[in-house]
């Protein structure tokens, strides 16, 4: 891990960091109203259960109607920690970028969040800080619950993935299914 | 659900069956195999071979997680034989090596191997008899698991790696120097192999390069047996094994390296592969370009091929003088571009750090100090980087500059040790009670190969308490790579990352190289050791290790 912080001080002069810290922060998906935006729970209209699994969301697509707002509830009944992220297939494969780059940094572990790692002052390194706080995700550790609330916009193209490295590719990957008003 | 496509002709019967039937209750199963002898034809007409009730390579054993299985092997030729589950634990009376577990299959008996299946996974099955593993002895194992996989597939398909020589292995052997290991090995004599081979009319089989004494092993050698024709479940380049699929569905592909002699570097050209497995155990997935199986190794993959058109899948052998070849494609009777040979690897100083004396250095190849890796040198030089190279390179599985550092074909991702994680930490994971050092050691131009300087008739048995933790580390004095198996214990390879260490049955060991594992000692009984290079194995780099219970006497 000390090498990598090496390597990150010394390489590129923390330019590609920038741009992918950047990216994180902003969010393509930072209350953009393309993928919708967080709702508030008193608005959802339903509650849907979501049972995040090693490597598998269940269920794996959900019908959301235009502009409803839906209240996930997420459930990690795995031994891994898993993310639950709304998103194009596009934003899904900038972010599995980001979040290989918080495991190599130790932000985050194949188990868990290093919440003192998430905290640290990286302005030090000439890095602006990561975090993992955008709206349209959530971390969930094994064994833990995790609630997030959405509301989603007329149309779109949206997916809700975990994008922990290779959980994607595995499989961890869902649908969401636009269906009309009623 | 795992039928192979054959692509046009070819005698051999090399299609998949399931084998057995299940007996009894749904958690118990009886399978019949019978070793015999067979005809193969490569493309350069029929051969000699043996095979495993019929077939070449045996056919699939599916297994289940949790079964109790009999498996009923038939001897069928005129010399003893046997068989080992690579990479299962079992009880060591059923471990199959001869001279160890048990005395071996005499021909015409049949011998019945009872065990639990205790694990899921790609695994294999060889003799462990003579040079019969080179010969066809030797089939796949799939074992499905109880619970479901920690990552989806719509298709799954065997794809055995092997290399086939039309040279009788015994001539091979025969001009090997004599040891008295070799008897404990195979539990022939020498005589009886001279007998077969005037038997069967093998003059023309016995060439004059075949003399060990001229023998090839030029110090910038890199594979001790060449000539071989490289199969895809049996099948050669030109016969094109083929799998199918359908645009966008995933597909499992279970690599197993079944050759005796010949690591492979895996790709496939416009796709990614998802490391899931590697030797049966769940890895973090990682993406590749490139892969190099080591012999005995396994890794499965997961590959989503999207377009409507065929797909290679190139398997070099490790000193590009030939390749495996299979086809991915929608429809039978396709195939896709297969690239050239890339060039030889020549070995470097640093490859021959650990063989000291009499080692020509004006015969290194062309490459020479040129072809050095500078980055990996002291102060590292970060103006030259792009992404995390640096890291890479630390986590290398070659000595820093090695001939032999594999690189992706396309300039992507080839996959290191270091990044196999396994799925779940292992849960008593803590550090060695102890340590044993093993050196791997031998003298190329006389052919011998050994552990510590010893060959396996000199030496003693490495005896481990039952519960104890012990770090293994292999450090290569030899140019060449050697995969080293231990049966019936798990090894956890230590390549910095901690708990989440890979379980793994065979490891690599690179030239000049050091390498530790730590194994949790959980198993009594007595088990074979031994680097998995075939011919090594028959000239001594082999041990036995005895794991005892712990008793009152024992300090």
């Amino acid at each position: 891990m000390n090498d990598t912080l090496y390597v990150l001080r010394a390489a590129l002069a923390g330019a590609s960091l920038l741009a992918l810290s950047t990216a994180a922060v902003a969010g393509a998906g930072h209350g953009t109203s393309a993928i919708g935006k967080p709702g508030k729970q008193a608005d959802a209209s339903r509650t849907v259960e979501i049972i995040l699994q090693d490597n598998a969301f269940e269920p794996e697509r959900v019908q959301v109607r235009p502009g409803e707002t839906i209240r996930f509830v997420l459930k990690n009944k795995g031994e891994l920690l898993h993310e639950f992220n709304l998103g194009t297939p596009k934003m899904h494969a900038a972010h599995q970028k980001e979040m290989a780059q918080m495991m190599e940094h130790g932000m985050l572990t194949p188990t868990g969040v290093n919440r003192q790692m998430m905290q640290m002052d990286h302005g030090k390194a000439g890095m602006p800080a990561m975090k993992h706080d955008d709206p349209n995700t959530v971390l969930v550790e094994p064994g833990k619950t995790k609630e997030l609330t959405w509301t989603f916009p007329n149309s779109h193209d949206l997916e809700f993935a975990c994008n922990i490295p290779g959980h994607y590719e595995s499989g961890m990957v869902g649908k969401i299914k636009n269906v009309p008003a009623l | 659900m795992t039928y192979a496509y054959r692509a046009g002709f070819g005698l051999a019967a090399v299609a998949f069956a399931l084998a057995g039937a299940a007996a009894g209750g749904a958690h118990a199963g009886t399978y019949d195999l019978a070793i015999g002898k067979t005809t193969i034809d490569v493309g350069s007409g029929p051969r000699p071979a043996l095979s495993i009730s019929g077939q070449l390579p045996g056919p699939v054993l599916r297994l289940k997680e949790g079964e109790d299985v009999t498996i009923n092997v038939a001897n069928r030729l005129d010399v003893d034989t046997s068989i080992h589950w690579h990479g299962l634990i079992v009880p060591y009376t059923q471990d199959g090596v001869p001279g160890i577990s048990f005395p071996g299959i005499k021909p015409g008996e049949t011998f019945t191997y009872r065990f639990t299946v205790k694990q899921s996974g790609t695994y294999w099955y060889h003799s462990h008899s003579g040079p019969q593993e080179q010969e066809g002895v030797y089939g796949p194992i799939v074992v499905e698991p109880k619970g479901r996989e920690p990552f989806k597939f719509d298709r799954d398909y065997v794809v055995m790696l092997s290399d086939w020589t039309d040279e009788k292995p015994e001539t091979v052997l025969s001009n090997l120097k004599k040891q008295s290991d070799y008897y404990n090995y195979s539990r022939r004599t020498l005589g009886t192999f001279l007998d077969d081979v005037s038997r069967k009319g093998l003059g023309a089989t016995v060439r004059d390069r075949m003399d060990w004494g001229e023998m090839r092993m030029a110090p910038t050698d890199i594979a001790d047996v060449t000539g071989y024709t490289f199969l895809v479940n049996g099948r050669s380049p030109a016969q094109n094994w083929t799998a199918l699929f359908k645009p966008g569905e995933r597909v499992r592909l279970r690599f197993i390296n079944g050759s005796a002699m010949t690591y492979f570097d895996l790709r496939i050209p416009g796709l990614k592969m998802l490391v899931v497995q590697a030797d049966g155990n769940n890895v973090q997935p990682v993406p590749v370009d490139e892969l190099r199986i080591a012999v005995a190794e396994t890794y499965d993959v997961i590959v989503r091929p999207g377009d409507d058109r065929a797909y290679s899948i190139i398997a070099e052998s490790m000193d590009r003088t030939g390749m495996a070849r299979a086809t991915l494609a929608p429809r039978p009777g396709m195939a896709a571009d297969v690239p050239a040979l890339r060039p030889r690897p020549q070995l470097t100083m640093a490859d021959m750090g650990g063989a000291h004396g009499g080692m020509d250095h004006g015969a290194m190849g062309s490459q020479g100090m040129a072809g050095m890796d500078h980055s990996s040198m002291p102060g590292m030089d970060h103006s030259r980087m792009t992404g995390m190279p640096a890291a890479a390179t630390a986590r290398s599985d070659y000595a820093p500059g090695s001939g032999l550092e594999p690189k992706a074909a396309n300039g992507g991702k080839f996959l290191v040790y270091a990044d196999l994680k396994a799925m779940k930490p292992w849960r008593d994971y803590r550090a060695p009670d102890r340590e044993i050092e093993l050196r791997l050691t031998g003298n190329m131009e006389r052919y011998f190969w050994s552990i510590n300087g010893r060959k396996y008739s000199e030496a003693e048995p490495i005896r481990l308490r039952y519960g104890e933790r012990v770090r293994l580390k292999f450090v290569n004095e030899t140019m060449m790579a050697h995969p080293m198996h231990l049966h019936g214990m798990w090894m956890q390879l230590d390549a910095g990352n901690g708990r989440f260490s890979p379980l793994k049955h065979v490891v690599s060991v690179a030239p000049g190289k050091t390498l530790t594992v730590d194994v949790p000692a959980d198993a009594i009984g007595e088990w074979a050791f031994h680097c998995h290079l075939m011919y090594h194995m028959a000239t001594g780099m082999f041990r036995k290790v005895i794991v005892e219970p712990r008793s009152a006497a024992v300090n």
